[in-house]
């Protein structure tokens, strides 16, 4: 899908439209300070794209990964941080179900929100990635 | 699993840069493999077997479980 991109760009690419549909929420949202709010985001998202750029340019594993050009060995590392980052977002998820659950809290259902989506995720994982049924 | 990749490196008087050019993989991953840290894939265990022009056999030591990945 990104394949006409350079290599290089396409995180920070990703990062910058991340940044701008952020910044459009804010604007859609309304309210006094709208505009300061999309800009200051607007700034974070280009200046971690122009981060990610400079990273990419170095001699080292999060360069590669940064500036899409990963080996097999730096996909694999990549999919096991991606792994460790979503056994800590179930973790801090499901703490803060039980806690906001303990104190009566209104806030429960967005713990209980990541803690469906990264179970789901783990599902949907298994059943993308497990041995086909042979002859 | 030990391997060879090392030895063989320097025997050609490759730096790990120029063999991970070669192969097309990062420097990085040429230390790996050499120090043991990582078991390449299948098609890149062949790769460096065909590269160094050793049976894949000889080029990684399954009797040999020092470390890996």
């Amino acid at each position: 899908m990104m394949s006409f991109i350079r290599p290089r760009w396409r995180r920070p690419a990703v990062v910058i439209l991340a940044g701008a549909a952020f910044a459009a929420a804010w604007g859609v949202r309304g309210g006094p300070h709208w505009s300061l709010y999309a800009t200051l985001f607007g700034i974070i998202a280009v200046a971690r794209a122009l981060w990610l750029y400079g990273l990419s340019g170095g001699d080292s594993d999060a360069g590669a990964l940064a500036g899409s050009v990963a080996d097999e060995r730096q996909k694999l590392l990549s999919q096991r941080s991606w792994a460790v980052s979503g056994r800590f977002a179930m973790i801090a998820a499901f703490i803060g179900l039980t806690v906001a659950v303990a104190v009566k809290a209104s806030w429960w259902w967005p713990f209980l929100a990541i803690l469906a989506v990264t179970s789901v995720g783990y599902l949907l994982g298994i059943a993308a990635y497990q041995a086909q049924s042979g002859d | 699993m030990r391997n060879r990749v090392r030895e063989r490196r320097t025997q050609r008087g490759l730096s790990q840069a120029e063999l991970a050019a070669a192969l097309g993989v990062s420097r990085q991953t040429v230390i790996s493999i050499e120090s043991g840290r990582y078991l390449p894939s299948l098609p890149l265990a062949f790769a460096i077997s065909r590269f160094f022009d050793l049976p894949v056999d000889k080029m990684f030591d399954p009797d040999d479980e020092e470390a890996g990945t």
